[in-house]
């Protein structure tokens, strides 16, 4: 049992740490805007690298927000019986849900995402419009980082359900809006 | 036939209560996997390409950070409260206020997410704690959240322009009187509800120490600044300044200058408002993501070859082929995607209805309003699980699904008066 | 017999006109042609959601042909964008010429074949319209700063002239010109650009100069290409070569009625030619931005010179025919 309360901490740990990079992206994404939309309008000024940043840096937000939001238990549930079960029914569920809909659903983005990527930066890509940003595998190979980080946050949730099912842990009402204001 | 079992059986998993997301994405892996074989796969990555490079979709983060740092600051409760007030002791002050900001959002973005979610943030918390009803208070967001999508600029309204050959500007304008029309018959709801069922909506308490000139004069005072961030999103707009997606870090950039000048500012709050913006994204994207290898799976197994066929089996009579057209996209929409729908049932109703010498934009407006619908209507409404998403745990998701009920009527009855007497909303049935 | 089924990705939506009608009259004519032993399956961009992965999907297989434009690839492979239609370059006529005749085609599958792919021509658009624009342009001047939704390599020649190439999503384009969030937008043609309502909100439709002849592709797998028997193969080339020509003309007939629209239902439009000295200074920043291209890229540079070379030769006899003709036809009433 201490082994997976130490792997279900370092897991964690894991997707704190990609929720933490997609709070940066979050910040300068909104600056990059803010930014783009002042240089046009005030000072007439377009970049199209820079316009290009935006969604750049809204895929970061959005990729590894995914796996965060599952660490929090952010991600929205129907829950019509969920609400009603017991703490080991959810476990249960939990623990399945993972195991045959998380951890496949990311190995098959990861493993074709990987080969997308590489196939970007074999060929060099690059944007096709005047001025625009290159090394375009960067972004692509967010997408693999993002399924491994969200099979492992799927890991995360089966080791959660572990302890929960032992009684160590409870899900408390951790569904939903936690942590919103 | 595989895509209409896997409707079936994701139904029944999502009753299980496992992320809405995930479960999408799970259930159409194994009927991928199963039909197709693991390569269909390969497809994935250039379909989460596409949203990535799908800038409209940027408005989502960014309304959703404008409505956290709108509610971290309490401006946002501030403006409700404050317009409740302006509604004296008449009860549901609130959930008009809230269609109200609703119409604002709507105009000035068309992506359903965004203002779903921004709504659900900035309002939810305001009528709950004033003793609101859960259902009222869900339907009523769900309801204005939607508008946008008729209200424009509006995506549904461009895709269908782009589908149906029609200039947009066209779309744009005949589209505003069904949409003044949704946001009024919304508030003449609440207000007949509330006429007979007062408690479900409390009218805001006096303040006993203001007179009520005075509390009027405060209450203005109060919504000026929050609405004039509002109105600037959507005045950038009209100006020129930005585009709508752009408008919405405007917004966001608004909110936090709002935050100084009421010294609630904290680098710590844009931090949190920030964690916040990234969870509940991350959970519109997540079910996106599930849907569009759901929607994947739906039509590389023949399912969108299957709607042609039943598109094509629809009676060549004008009123009988509009009536039974209108109600399959209705009930399609409880299960298909409104792009979809646009892409793959309306190219093959179009050269039927212009055969039948039906007005175009006319069918374009009905076609609109039932979709804006589809975003409401239960089991897989995206509207429904994207409110849910930023709800408290006491709101369960049967109150999000009866609590939206009424508003889907009003919609359906808007729609049935533009089939019925399209002049009175400027436009003709036929040519 | 063995029959075969290819799946055909194309970069546009189901029901574009012209462009996806030509992808139907293309299937359409192999399974005439082979009496049902070819068959094509087409697949638009709403089915698999990645109008700009034609390329990557049919380079690995995941398609066996697409229907896309070579410029598009520009970004992977800079040497694609010669073979879709360039700044000041050739009319349709003169580049169909060029790539059955004056080797642009050899050209052209020595720039696909490292990427396991065949090219043909798959279709024109007739020379592109320069754009709307809210305003006039009279001067150099006037393009300084201007904002306008130009992309690719015609956006960088804009840009040597001052223009503001700026990205907006298709979706948005209409409210950004009509908000003055842009100055101005390059689309197709009357056809295509009627649909957008441009009209509506645009003064001054200039004329074309920067996509004189745009010609899309077909794509094909080369291990499906080498599996099909010769006549299914030659089927194919015979299906692709006619789709591409009744393109064309499609074009010509689609453009010519929607611009008696235009002028019948939208006065305001008044079509603009950029005076001399604007064509002068694209001319030269596209001929600064093709030396830049054959720098250090040899295959590159010998692509520019096929078609510089060609262009010249068959040129000259456009001026003393077709040219010669429409001067003959200004002449009287
Ligand atoms: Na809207
Ligand atoms: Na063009």
């Amino acid at each position: 049992m201490r082994w997976i309360i130490k792997l279900d901490n370092g897991l964690a740990w894991l997707s704190t740490f990609c929720g933490w990079v997609a709070c940066a992206a979050m910040i300068l994404m909104a600056g990059n805007v803010f930014y783009d939309v002042f240089t046009r309008y005030v000072l007439n000024d377009v970049s199209i690298g820079m316009q290009e940043m935006e969604w750049h840096l809204y895929s970061v937000v959005f990729l590894l927000g995914i796996p965060y939001a599952l660490r929090t238990d952010g991600h929205v549930r129907v829950d019509v019986l969920y609400a009603r079960w017991s703490d080991k029914t959810k476990a249960w569920i939990n623990l399945i849900g993972a195991i045959i809909f998380i951890i496949p659903f990311s190995y098959l983005i990861w493993k074709y995402g990987y080969a997308f990527a590489v196939e970007s930066f074999s060929m060099g890509e690059g944007s096709a419009d005047p001025g625009g940003l290159p090394h375009r595998w960067i972004i692509k190979s967010v997408i693999p980082i993002s399924a491994v980080f969200t099979g492992i946050a799927g890991l995360n949730m089966a080791t959660q359900a572990l302890r929960v099912m032992s009684g160590e842990k409870t899900y408390e009402a951790k569904h939903g809006a936690e942590g919103l204001a | 036939m595989i895509g209409m079992i896997m409707f079936g059986v994701a139904l029944l998993m999502l009753m299980f209560g496992f992320p809405v997301a995930f479960t999408f994405g799970g259930v159409a892996l194994f009927f991928g996997v199963f039909a197709e074989g693991m390569d269909l796969f390969a497809f994935m990555p250039y379909r989460i390409m596409s949203v990535m490079q799908n800038t409209t979709l940027m408005a989502v983060p960014l309304f959703i950070f404008m409505g956290v740092v709108l509610q971290r600051t309490k401006l946002a409760a501030q403006l409700l409260t404050s317009m409740g007030r302006l509604f004296g002791g008449l009860p549901g002050g609130l959930a008009i206020s809230t269609i109200l900001v609703g119409a604002l959002l709507a105009a000035s973005t068309g992506v359903v997410g965004a203002s779903v979610v921004a709504m659900g943030l900035i309002s939810l918390p305001v009528m709950l704690a004033h003793g609101y009803d859960k259902r009222l208070a869900t339907g009523t967001i769900c309801g204005a959240g939607t508008l946008g999508q008729i209200v424009p600029p509006s995506i549904i309204l461009i895709i269908l322009g782009d589908v149906l050959g029609l200039p947009v500007g066209d779309l744009f304008k005949a589209a505003v009187l069904p949409g003044v029309v949704l946001i009024g018959l919304y508030i003449v709801y609440i207000l007949i509800l509330t006429r007979f069922r007062p408690e479900m909506a409390p009218a805001m308490p006096d303040d006993n120490n203001k007179s009520r000139s005075k509390e009027i004069r405060d209450a203005l005072l109060a919504i000026i600044p929050p609405l004039a961030l509002m109105v600037v999103v959507l005045g950038s707009i009209f100006a020129g300044i930005a585009t709508p997606t752009e408008s919405s870090a405007l917004g966001g950039v608004g909110a936090v200058i709002l935050a100084l000048i009421y010294r609630q500012f904290s680098f710590k709050m844009i931090w949190d408002a920030s964690k916040d913006t990234v969870k509940v994204t991350a959970m519109v994207f997540a079910i996106l993501i599930g849907a569009t290898a759901f929607s994947m799976v739906f039509s590389y197994t023949g399912g969108d070859y299957l709607l042609e066929e039943w598109m094509l089996a629809l009676p060549g009579e004008k009123w009988g082929f509009v009536i039974l057209a209108m109600l399959v996209i209705l009930v399609l929409g409880f299960f298909i995607d409104f792009v979809e729908i646009s892409f793959i049932i309306v190219p093959i109703l179009a050269p039927v209805a212009e055969a039948l010498g039906i007005n175009m934009l006319w069918f374009a407006i009905l076609i609109a309003m039932n979709l804006q619908t589809s975003f409401l209507t239960p089991p897989f409404g995206f509207s429904l699980f994207y409110l849910k998403g930023v709800s408290p745990p006491e709101v369960k998701t049967t109150d999000i699904y009866r609590g939206v009920m009424p508003f889907i009527l009003i919609q359906i009855a808007v729609l049935a008066a533009i089939f019925i007497m399209p002049e009175w909303f400027g436009m003709s049935s036929s040519y | 017999q063995e029959t075969f089924t290819l799946r055909l990705a194309e970069t546009w939506g189901p029901n574009f006109p012209i462009f996806g009608d030509t992808t139907k009259n293309f299937a359409e004519r192999v399974e005439k042609m082979s009496d049902g032993r070819l068959k094509v399956r087409i697949d638009s961009a709403n089915k698999h959601k990645a109008p700009l992965g034609v390329f990557d999907m049919v380079k690995a297989g995941q398609y066996d042909m697409g229907h896309s434009a070579s410029y598009y690839w520009k970004g992977k492979v800079p040497e694609t964008l010669f073979f879709t239609s360039m700044p000041f370059g050739m009319t349709a006529v003169e580049q169909w010429a060029w790539f059955y005749h004056g080797g642009g085609m050899e050209l052209m599958q020595e720039v696909y074949e490292p990427h396991n792919m065949l090219s043909f021509p798959g279709g024109n658009t007739g020379v592109q319209m320069g754009g709307w624009f809210r305003k006039e342009i009279k001067t150099l001047e006037d393009l300084q700063g201007l904002k306008m939704r130009i992309p690719g390599f015609q956006g960088e020649v804009f840009a040597e002239v001052g223009v503001n190439p700026t990205n907006i999503a298709p979706g948005e384009l209409y409210t950004a010109l009509e908000r003055n969030t842009i100055d101005a937008v390059e689309w197709v043609g009357p056809a295509l650009d009627l649909r957008l309502g441009f009209q509506q909100i645009a003064d001054y439709y200039y004329t074309g100069w920067h996509e004189p002849a745009t010609e899309l592709q077909f794509l094909v797998n080369k291990k499906v290409w080498e599996k099909l028997p010769a006549d299914l193969q030659e089927i194919m080339r015979i299906a692709m070569r006619t789709a591409s020509y009744d393109m064309l003309i499609h074009s010509q007939h689609a453009n010519a009625e929607a611009w008696a629209t235009i002028k019948e239902k939208h006065p305001n439009v008044q079509i603009k030619q950029f005076p001399k000295e604007i064509f002068q200074a694209m001319y030269d920043a596209n001929e600064k931005l093709l030396a830049e291209a054959a720098e250090g890229n040899e295959q590159a540079a010998r692509i520019i010179e096929s078609q510089e070379n060609y262009l010249n030769q068959s040129r000259a006899y456009t001026d003393i025919s077709t040219r010669a003709y429409l001067n003959t036809m200004t002449e009287v009433e």
